[in-house]
């Protein structure tokens, strides 16, 4: 085990899945949003420098071409910056990449990757700040990932590039720097396979990206007060792990979900929809959900966090939700 | 020549060095977060258009706002306000540094992705067009934008419906070296000039040395003046120098604080930017000019910089004194007619 940044994981896994399989093509701009952990690319780029492509600011040109290559095979990692951005290719994402399979019958295929990094950031205001987690999951065709740590970015990461269908890879600017344990060697981590990330018989949590590490901390502050909270972490939206959120709500009969899109047609609201269908006979209390307020995100970063979801609020919606 | 015309202009440009003086030192002493883009080095070309502006005209910025807000008459104390998003600030502390607007000096919404407020500027002109208000659209935008798709749409679309809109590109472009370094997004545009796709659709197009403030305001009031009798679109490339401190992912003070003495005595100039002091820095070539033309002498320049110093000092302690906006204010304005 070595310990790893966000940033550092993905890359590894990029490099190793370069490494593996010379279809992969990595198109080089704000990569993964890493900022200042550039250098953990600088490899990448000396070792795969024909496969590598610098853009221009054309996020529409770019989906569209990648997801063109991919109907030859070419399996192009498309790093968009900030999540915002991608609407400026959402045609292309939901209309060409998320549809070419089911429109050919199943004879073309897209494996493509759009990174993107979601959420509040820190001053990103309204146009840098997007959670676009929920929209995308209204759009058929395609496969959404959003790790919480390194080592599931790192499995995870391979998995969409392994992936034979168009992938949003949804990571957040506060993980990048985070570091904890990375298996050695390599791995891959199934789409569909939720992660218990923290486990207690009082309530479930189910969140996925930051509000996992929110619902973590939590946890804790709950823990003492005598709440003992589950946390399943989801890792893919689609495909969605069902039975691991209806087994933690049998285990505890009370549902929390966060989630850091706004509350109408959100993550949220989709989970606690299919645990209503699924097993509303486990449920003691009706559940909740803890989204970004539904209002736009302000530049000043006091208004910013309390539009968000955070620690304060999993806590106080957890012990209402137990008392 | 219009000696109180170029000294208005120059003072707006003096005006806009020291506001994004203040500014960086905001940022550096954490008053502010996050990415932000300094207007330094292109004082001449937002001071000059916005000479020939008129109240019922619609102009439309970017990221890199802050001197267009300035050049246009927006209060220097609303605009830090709102770089500190204080309740004070132009947008009310939400749109903060990427989108300084001030609907009542005719900004009324500053985007802040690559190209996103071209298209907006001719909607300025086609209400204008629409409602025979005789104003005119004016986007500002970088080279950049041309990487986008639709500042082509808009491009032929404003000559298609013959719009009255002057669209200005601020080319800050970095030089050959930079580009192949690839290590800016910038630009990457292939050999080739961005003002070779507005004449491809026929659109009357001009370029002008961007850091010439009397160059710049010279061509843009007759094209002003042309837009309003014609209501067909023009298209300007004002070839702006990139400021040394805009190489970087963050502005860095590489030229230290503007000593606008350099105008005048050249010993101190020196060192590694000593050519920027020399010949590109908008400002000092502006007082330059201004002394060599007659138009004003040494104190009048510096009696000017002392002026616009204060005002900025004051817009400092205006902005900082200004409270955080209360947390229920995020539910304002999510749609109108609430409140």
């Amino acid at each position: 085990m070595a310990v790893m940044t966000h940033a550092e994981a993905l890359v590894e896994a990029i490099r190793e899945c370069m490494d593996e399989d010379p279809n992969v093509a990595l198109v080089w701009g704000s990569l993964m949003g890493v900022g200042g952990n550039n250098e953990h690319v600088d490899h990448i780029k000396a070792d795969f420098a024909d496969r590598i492509f610098h853009p221009p600011i054309s996020e529409a040109a770019i989906a569209a071409v990648a997801t063109g290559a991919a109907m030859d095979g070419v399996r192009t990692i498309f790093p968009m910056g900030t999540a915002s951005f991608m609407f400026r290719a959402w045609d292309q994402i939901i209309h060409e990449a998320g549809a070419a399979h089911y429109m050919s019958n199943g004879a073309v295929s897209i494996p493509v990757v759009f990174h993107v990094v979601h959420g509040l950031r820190g001053g990103g205001s309204v146009q840098h700040s997007q959670s676009p987690q929920s929209m995308l999951w209204n759009a058929p065709g395609i496969e959404i990932a959003m790790p919480s740590c390194p080592a599931d970015a790192k499995g995870l990461m391979r998995t969409a590039i392994k992936s034979n269908n168009p992938t949003v890879f949804i990571d957040h600017q506060k993980l990048n720097k985070r570091s904890s344990e990375v298996p050695d060697g390599s791995y891959d981590i199934p789409f569909g396979v939720a992660d218990i990330k923290r486990e207690g018989g009082d309530v479930t949590i189910v969140a996925a990206s930051l509000q996992v590490v929110h619902a973590l901390e939590a946890a804790e502050t709950l823990s003492t007060g005598g709440i003992e909270v589950e946390i399943v972490d989801l890792r893919s939206l689609v495909p969605l792990d069902e039975e691991a959120i209806l087994a933690s709500v049998g285990k505890t009969g009370r549902l929390l979900v966060v989630d850091e899109a706004p509350p109408r047609c959100s993550v949220a609201s989709e989970v606690i929809a299919t645990v209503a269908e699924k097993g509303m006979d486990l449920l003691k209390t009706p559940p909740v959900r803890v989204n970004r307020l539904p209002v736009h995100v302000p530049a000043n970063v006091v208004l910013e966090d309390y539009v968000g979801p955070n620690t304060d609020r999993i806590i106080e919606a957890a012990k209402l939700l137990c008392h | 020549m219009d000696k109180g015309r170029l000294l208005d202009i120059f003072r707006h440009m003096m005006l806009i060095r020291r506001f994004e003086e203040a500014v960086y030192d905001f940022h550096e002493q954490k008053l502010f977060g996050g990415h932000y883009h300094l207007y330094i080095g292109q004082e001449a070309t937002g001071a000059a258009v916005m000479a020939s502006l008129r109240g019922e005209d619609r102009i439309f910025s970017t990221h890199r706002n802050h001197g267009h807000l300035i050049a246009r008459g927006v209060d220097p104390k609303n605009a830090l306000a709102e770089i500190l998003n204080r309740a004070d600030g132009t947008n009310g502390g939400r749109g903060g540094t990427f989108h300084l607007a001030d609907a009542s000096a005719g900004m009324p919404h500053t985007s802040a992705l690559v190209g996103g407020s071209v298209p907006l500027a001719a909607g300025a002109g086609f209400a204008a067009k629409l409602q025979k208000s005789g104003g005119i659209g004016v986007s500002m935008f970088g080279d950049g934008c041309f990487e986008e798709g639709v500042v082509f749409e808009t491009l032929n679309l404003a000559r298609m419906w013959a719009l009255p809109v002057i669209f200005v590109c601020e080319n800050n472009t970095p030089g050959a070296v930079l580009k192949s370094a690839g290590g800016n997004n910038t630009s990457n545009l292939p050999e080739g000039r961005v003002i070779q796709i507005p004449e491809a659709l026929g659109m009357e197009c001009h370029e002008v040395d961007g850091g010439d403030a009397e160059a710049v305001d010279s061509l843009f009031a007759d094209c002003a003046t042309r837009v309003r009798e014609t209501g067909q679109p023009i298209f300007i490339e004002a070839l702006t120098e990139r400021w040394p401190g805009n190489y970087f992912s963050f502005p860095s003070r590489v030229t230290g604080i503007t000593q606008v003495s350099m105008a005048w005595d050249g010993s101190s100039i020196a060192g590694e930017y000593e050519d920027w002091f020399r010949n590109h820095d908008p400002v000092l070539r502006f007082a330059r000019q201004l002394l060599d033309r007659g138009v004003a002498n040494s104190g009048d320049v510096a009696g000017i910089d002392v002026e616009v110093t204060e005002t900025i000092e004051a817009a400092k302690e205006f902005a900082l004194s200004s409270p955080v906006p209360g947390t229920d204010s995020v539910y304002a304005h999510v749609l109108a007619g609430e409140g």
